[in-house]
């Protein structure tokens, strides 16, 4: 009898821990539920780049998510899928028509020469960009829709000034073989540029029309000014030539490498095409949100009622051990950070149902065990360990489906899967660990200790050999 | 009470071929009309879906309400005549249209605003799908579906034997086959589209409904170790009686929380729940009288049974 009071401490203990997470650990929401805009970017071959590679994927995201980024989307998040998709998630968005706008083209890079004369004015203009630039930093999350916009629209503004204080020279981000951060000295960094040969003989040429002038080179990402570095008054004769340089300045180890990802992400001229967007509005969430409640709530009530009803004793305890299943479950989806989604709540109501099939087992044998003419102490244990195999059996085969529905479904059906397998694990733990402790410390009270309340219509000679062995 | 499965099964046998039948008819129908077995949704041929609700706290916006006639000679305008339009509720809409991209969506949506009234960009529901989503979508789920048998043939001829796994897989597409077919005659009668979720339920129903094969066939093989010598048929109808309680009340908390979700899980859910209600209740019939009547007629015809993929005698000793 120890043994299960140690068995019933540590369930009450896993439960109230439980429901302290679901409190205190807020539970993701899918943009079904709390509203917003998810689109799916397919990333396409060209004869140039036949394969999409993992790292192209990658630089691909890292273009993707500086564009959106820039739109000052709060929380907007950008993943890969699969092989050659990207998932781009903005909550709250309505109407995705920006994201779409700026999605659409590929990042256009670009070196550009500044032109004579306008040495004082970019100084002054880049100046102010960086303060808007802080500012923006700062309003991001504020929620201040208005100054977001008028932020944007100054900054825009800027950069299309600057934009004028450079000429295109024809250096294009695909003659960029390479860029790369490397450190120099302790706490020094610099970006290392690698030209092909067109590339190089451009570089050269456009290097040696700025050096020792005062003037700059342009590098343009989007018609928006990276890095504006000078070039050094040693190549005024040559200009830089061998197609390599490298961008020196006051970088840190995170300010180089993001150029320099910047950098490669506008040399991998891989158009990206919008194929699905879905966009939920916000009230439309929230009327999901209720009715998932009322479906939860009332499917977990009948299922609850039709337990006892049926099952009696070992029904009100299947029923308290489903109780302990859903607040463990929903525990767990926080805890693993699963995003809550309208199928991810259908297969968690559906689980459910499904929670109480090992019970369903267990006690069906219990009763033909006492049928059998066996004390109900040995039919609760026979119950319990000859239903084994087919719980066993029965959970392995829903969770081979749910594995194969994990591993090919898209986002979607993936949430839907890893719902319903958390599930299916949960309840062989609850059903098994948490109703076997809960019955027999039930049946240390000899006034539970009545067959009847386990089986009705038994023949009478079997209720007075009801005894506990242990 | 007391099932004679083997007795009856010819019955069995022909009401299930008579709805696996009139399922097939609705599908070769549906292919003629809609190039596909099935009602598809816009997940399927790609489009663009919006969905509006006028927004009423705006003044004398929702005075009448949303003439689809007005809405059809915008759409016209737009060159999007052969759009469908459906009446959702008096002040909600929804539009169903080819492919748009983000110009002629914005100049469509700034139309109607305009012309019909202001609608609450809150309430408003746009999908766009396009064409290659969908092969995606059939061609991930078939795979899935079949890794899923090959999981599942394999799992059940280790733990039990390859003529147990061969009739539960036939079970599975009996179940899989009537919910396709209901979903078509519903797709040509009263115009259920199918969507991605659908596949999903499929899924769903392939992963679950093997369980009621499995726990009689659970019982067969313990009274088959009990009583070696005893004639099959006895074994099964036995086995089928003995967890019939059990296999009812399953399905009916199973049925009890997907009737809620049906009920209460608006529009999205409605349907997902219905297959997943189809499918469950033809897992737990075909489990009593199509895996088990098999297996019986399997087993009295050729006697022995097909050894198991891993011959080990001692692997049918355990559970």
């Amino acid at each position: 009898m120890g043994r299960q009071r140690l068995l019933l401490a540590v369930i009450l203990a896993l439960a109230f821990a439980a429901a302290v997470v679901i409190v205190v650990v807020p539970v993701r929401l899918g943009l079904d539920l709390q509203g917003g805009s998810q689109l799916t970017l397919q990333v396409k071959t060209t004869d140039a780049v036949p394969e999409i590679t993992p790292e192209k994927l990658e630089a691909v995201q890292q273009v993707v998510e500086n564009r959106i980024n820039g739109l000052g989307v709060a929380e907007a998040v950008v993943q890969t899928a699969g092989e050659n998709q990207l998932l781009v998630q903005l909550p709250g968005v309505s109407d995705p028509e920006q994201a779409e706008r700026v999605l659409g083209g590929t990042a256009q890079l670009d070196f550009r020469a500044q032109r004579p004369g306008t040495e004082q004015q970019l100084g002054i203009t880049f100046q102010a960009q960086q303060l808007l630039l802080a500012e923006k930093e700062r309003i991001q999350d504020s929620g201040d829709e208005e100054a977001i916009a008028q932020n944007q629209a100054a900054l825009d503004q800027s950069n299309e000034a600057i934009a004028e204080f450079f000429d295109r020279t024809g250096l294009t981000g695909d003659m960029l073989q390479n860029a790369f951060a490397a450190p120099i000295g302790a706490n020094s960094w610099e970006v290392g540029l690698e030209f092909n040969q067109e590339g190089g003989e451009k570089f050269a040429e456009l290097t040696k029309s700025v050096a020792s002038t005062g003037r700059t080179l342009g590098i343009f990402l989007d018609n928006e000014l990276l890095s504006a570095p000078s070039v050094a008054v040693e190549y005024a004769e040559t200009g830089i030539t061998g197609g390599r340089a490298s961008i020196t300045g006051r970088f840190d180890a995170q300010a180089a490498s993001e150029l320099a990802v910047q950098l490669r992400g506008g040399a991998l001229p891989v158009p990206v095409e919008v194929s699905e967007i879905r966009t939920v509005g916000a009230t439309l969430g929230r009327d999901s949100i209720q009715r998932s409640i009322y479906a939860g709530l009332g499917g977990l009530l009948l299922v609850l009622i039709f337990m006892v009803v049926y099952y009696r004793l070992p029904g009100l305890i299947a029923d308290i051990a489903l109780i302990i299943y859903s607040i463990l479950t929903f525990a767990i989806f926080s805890l693993l950070n699963v995003t809550l989604t309208l199928p991810g709540i259908a297969g968690f109501i559906l689980s459910i149902g499904m929670a109480v099939d090992a019970n369903v087992l267990i006690f069906e044998r219990t009763r033909e065990e006492l049928r059998a003419g066996k004390t109900l102490y040995r039919s609760v244990e026979a119950g319990f360990y000859r239903a084994f195999s087919s719980i066993l059996d029965s959970n392995v085969t829903s969770l081979i489906a749910c594995g194969a529905l994990f591993w090919f479904g898209a986002g979607l059906v993936k949430g839907f899967a890893l719902t319903l397998a958390i599930g299916v694990l949960v309840s062989m733990f609850t059903a098994l660990t948490c109703s076997r402790t809960l019955l027999l410390v039930a049946l240390g009270f000899p006034g539970l200790r009545k067959p009847r309340w386990f089986c009705p219509n038994l023949p009478q000679s079997t209720s007075s050999q009801a005894g506990v062995t242990s | 009470m007391k099932l004679q499965v083997i007795r009856q099964r010819s019955l069995w046998w022909t009401i299930s071929s008579v709805i696996i039948l009139s399922g097939i008819v609705a599908m070769v129908i549906s292919w003629n009309q809609f190039n596909s077995p099935l009602r598809p949704s816009l997940d399927f041929v790609g489009g663009t879906r919006l969905q509006l609700e006028l927004d009423c706290t705006q003044p004398d916006t929702c005075n009448d309400p949303i003439n689809v006639g007005e809405v059809r000679q915008i759409l016209a305008e737009q060159n999007l005549g052969s759009s469908s339009i459906q009446v959702l509720d008096q002040y909600a809409i929804s539009i169903r249209t080819t492919v748009l991209d983000v110009d002629q969506r914005t100049q469509l949506l700034t139309a109607l605003n305009e012309q019909i009234g202001t609608f609450d960009s809150q309430a408003t529901q746009i999908d766009t799908v396009g064409p290659t989503i969908g092969r995606q979508l059939l061609s991930s789920g078939l795979l899935a579906l079949i890794v899923s048998f090959v999981g599942i043939t394999i799992y059940l001829s280790l733990r039990f034997q390859l003529d147990y796994a061969v009739f539960a897989i036939i079970a599975l597409f009996h179940d899989v086959l009537i919910t396709v077919g209901v979903f078509s005659i519903l797709g040509l009668t009263i115009g259920t589209e199918v969507d991605s979720l659908f596949i999903v339920a499929l899924l769903t129903i392939v992963g679950f409904s093997v369980n009621d094969t499995v726990v009689i066939y659970d019982r067969i093989r313990e009274t088959i170790q009990q009583d070696p010598g005893r004639n099959i048929d006895d074994v099964v109808d036995d086995a089928v009686n003995q967890t019939l309680t059990r296999s009812i009340n399953t399905s009916v908390t199973v049925l009890l929380a997907l009737s809620a979700i049906f009920l209460f899980g608006g529009e999205t859910l409605k349907y997902f729940a219905l297959a997943l209600i189809i499918g469950f209740t033809m897992g737990a019939y075909s489990s009593i009288f199509i895996a088990s009547t098999l297996l019986a007629l399997w087993r009295s015809r050729f006697g022995q049974p097909i050894s198991a993929i891993s011959a080990d005698p001692s692997s049918s000793d355990d559970g």
